[in-house]
């Protein structure tokens, strides 16, 4: 199995397919209440009230940049700063929101941007293999330019069902795009399992009087065995 | 014959009687609102606003993950100087364009642009109306920051004595031409004649910041000659002296603006004293009808001449020899007032009755990801 960074020209006709017991369904004809441009932290507290999955579980995420550069985690505010170099691993709490700061970077040179990452969901791995199967979340060049340019990218990582799934290598994790119109989130779901919603802007922290709130709010974060840099 | 056009006479009016029910012969179909005074009072002990501008009895509850500040980015021209209005006057040179700041949400702001590059504008003094944040725009703003760019058609407008209105939004899904989010801005000179930049904005998304500008100079001398207000205190932001932005009052978004009360009443006293009441003789106001001059007829002037001598008018008598006509007072009084057109207003509603219908969707209609679906636990 792949996980895939939404998503993709999905048929015009939709249908509802019965796999294992379970509906799917993304047709017009059904309510989604969640979709891109639900304000953050709302799917993931839904997630943690389901009772689907378990709230806090530290979750194993692997961060890449285009090529070299700098990932900041923020486990408290800007003074609890975990700063690592691409590709960085981290833990992540389930049902919390994120903030990540992405610099360095020789493509983009003087650049910094504050992505956030909201995780709904987890990976089940095997039992004390959990570090080797991390959510892979790449920033891509695309990305960044399109932010750069003043707009806003928002991208939901999805484990692909396996009775779908393509038995293929990636050499890159893969990713498509797909019309403002339609539900990210509904479509995402329709094809596997949402596992975080990553979402990207131009806006900076203040130099003068920031809002805590813009960092985080105190989520969990946990150091793996990458090397680590601490401010 | 004259049977012939007593039928034709009975026909007509039975066809009229049907058509019309008289309402139509009177009134013709037209109703007109009463003046706007007597709207806004409906009548003696109801006083207050009527239905339609009553204020919001509360404010819409805030979104638990909504972003508090709206991060304003001032993209240009390159250079200029970006100040506010604080509580002492305005804090000059707070930020250089391109430069950003961010504003608190559901306030006005106003702006002193100056070092205009290439123009000999001495400062324009716009208003900033940043909106509160919408479900809509929450995840964007947090985000994301607002792009503001002052164009050199907009700084020609103003100089042409044009009021220039920049909304600057975030267009729904059926108006996004493309994948990626992005803003949009409207502007008013840029519009046809009489469309509403604001409304029109409205109608193609959500409303994050409105910025109008015009040519006036808010920090003039005043015209009665020296009583110029001095601010004694300033804030440069090139000398390193920041303040920040105090909002304009009474200009809160989502707040309505008090209504001022009907009633008029006297000044209001000192701390621990009444109310200044203006009632004649009584403390400083003079009595009513007390002459200004000292002599007895009214006009000004020396009573004896000359001054310091003995007094030598024996008698001092005046006549009205006016031929006046002065009838008797009037005991009944008849004003006939007629109106055209007449304040005519439909019958009033005496029932409602209100059903509201929200969409059901049972669980093999909503489709959530599988994580938020109902079932059993982890």
């Amino acid at each position: 199995m792949t996980l895939i960074v939404f998503v993709m020209d999905v048929p015009t006709a939709w249908s509802q397919q019965m796999i294992g017991g379970r509906q799917y369904n993304s047709g017009n004809q059904f309510y989604h209440p969640l979709n891109q441009r639900t304000p953050p932290g709302v799917a993931g507290q839904w997630a943690s009230m389901s009772g689907q999955v378990q709230p806090g579980y530290i979750q194993p995420m692997k961060f890449s940049l285009p090529s070299k550069g700098n990932l900041t985690f923020y486990a408290g505010g800007p003074d609890q700063a975990i700063q690592k170099s691409s590709p960085a691993s981290i833990g992540f709490g389930v049902g919390y929101v994120y903030r990540v700061k992405i610099s360095g970077m020789p493509e983009f040179p003087g650049v910094e941007l504050y992505p956030t990452i909201e995780l709904i969901d987890r990976l089940h791995p095997p039992a004390g293999l959990a570090e080797q199967y991390p959510i892979p979340v790449s920033f891509t060049a695309e990305d960044i330019e399109l932010v750069l340019s003043g707009r806003m990218v928002t991208k939901v990582v999805y484990l692909e069902r396996p009775q779908t799934a393509v038995p293929a290598q990636f050499d890159r994790q893969p990713t498509q795009t797909i019309t403002a119109q339609k539900n990210l989130i509904a479509e995402a779901d329709l094809l596997g399992r949402p596992m975080l919603i990553l979402r990207m802007g131009g806006r900076l922290p203040s130099t003068v009087g920031e809002d805590p709130a813009f960092f985080g709010n105190g989520a969990p974060v946990v150091e793996l065995n990458s090397p680590a840099v601490k401010n | 014959m004259k049977y012939y056009f007593l039928a034709l006479g009975t026909l007509v009016v039975v066809c009229v009687g049907c058509a019309a029910d008289g309402q139509q012969v009177i009134k013709k179909g037209e109703y007109h609102a009463p003046p706007a005074a007597m709207m806004q009072r409906p009548g003696p002990m109801v006083d207050g606003p009527g239905p339609g501008v009553l204020p919001m009895l509360a404010p819409p509850p805030m979104s638990a993950y909504a972003a508090r500040t709206s991060q304003v980015r001032f993209v240009g021209p390159a250079g200029m100087k970006v100040g506010w209005q604080v509580a002492e006057g305005y804090a000059e040179n707070q930020l250089t364009a391109p430069g950003r700041y961010n504003f608190n949400q559901g306030a006005t702001y106003r702006l002193k642009l100056s070092h205009i590059p290439g123009r000999s504008i001495p400062a324009l003094y716009p208003s900033l109306q940043v909106y509160p944040s919408h479900p809509t725009t929450d995840a964007y703003l947090s985000h994301n920051s607002i792009p503001l760019e002052i164009t050199p058609e907009d700084l020609d407008q103003v100089e042409s004595n044009n009021f220039v209105t920049k909304v600057i939004y975030l267009p729904d899904e059926k108006f996004q031409e493309l994948a990626i989010a992005g803003v949009e801005t409207l502007v008013s000179t840029r519009l046809d004649p009489g469309v509403d930049p604001v409304a029109e904005a409205d109608r193609r998304g959500t409303i994050m910041a409105v910025l109008r500008m015009g040519n006036m100079d808010l920090e003039m001398p005043s015209g009665d000659g020296g009583s110029e207000t001095v601010s004694q205190v300033s804030y440069d932001g090139d000398a390193g002296a920041h303040m920040a932005p105090m909002p304009i009052p009474g200009e809160m978004i989502g707040v309505a603006s008090g209504v001022p009360v009907p009633t008029m009443m006297g000044g209001m006293g000192a701390p621990g004293q009444p109310a200044y009441n203006p009632i004649a003789g009584m403390g400083p106001t003079p009595a009513w009808g007390m002459p200004m001059t000292g002599t007895p007829i009214g006009l000004p002037g020396p009573p004896h001449i000359p001054l310091g001598g003995p007094a030598s008018l024996k008698s001092h008598t005046i006549r009205n020899v006016s031929k006046t006509n002065l009838p008797k007072p009037v005991d009944h009084f008849l004003v006939d007032v007629k109106q055209d057109p007449a304040p005519s207003l439909p019958k009033p509603v005496k029932y409602v009755q209100y059903s509201e219908s929200h969409p059901v969707h049972s669980p093999g209609q909503v489709s959530y990801p599988r994580t938020m679906a109902p079932g059993p636990g982890y």
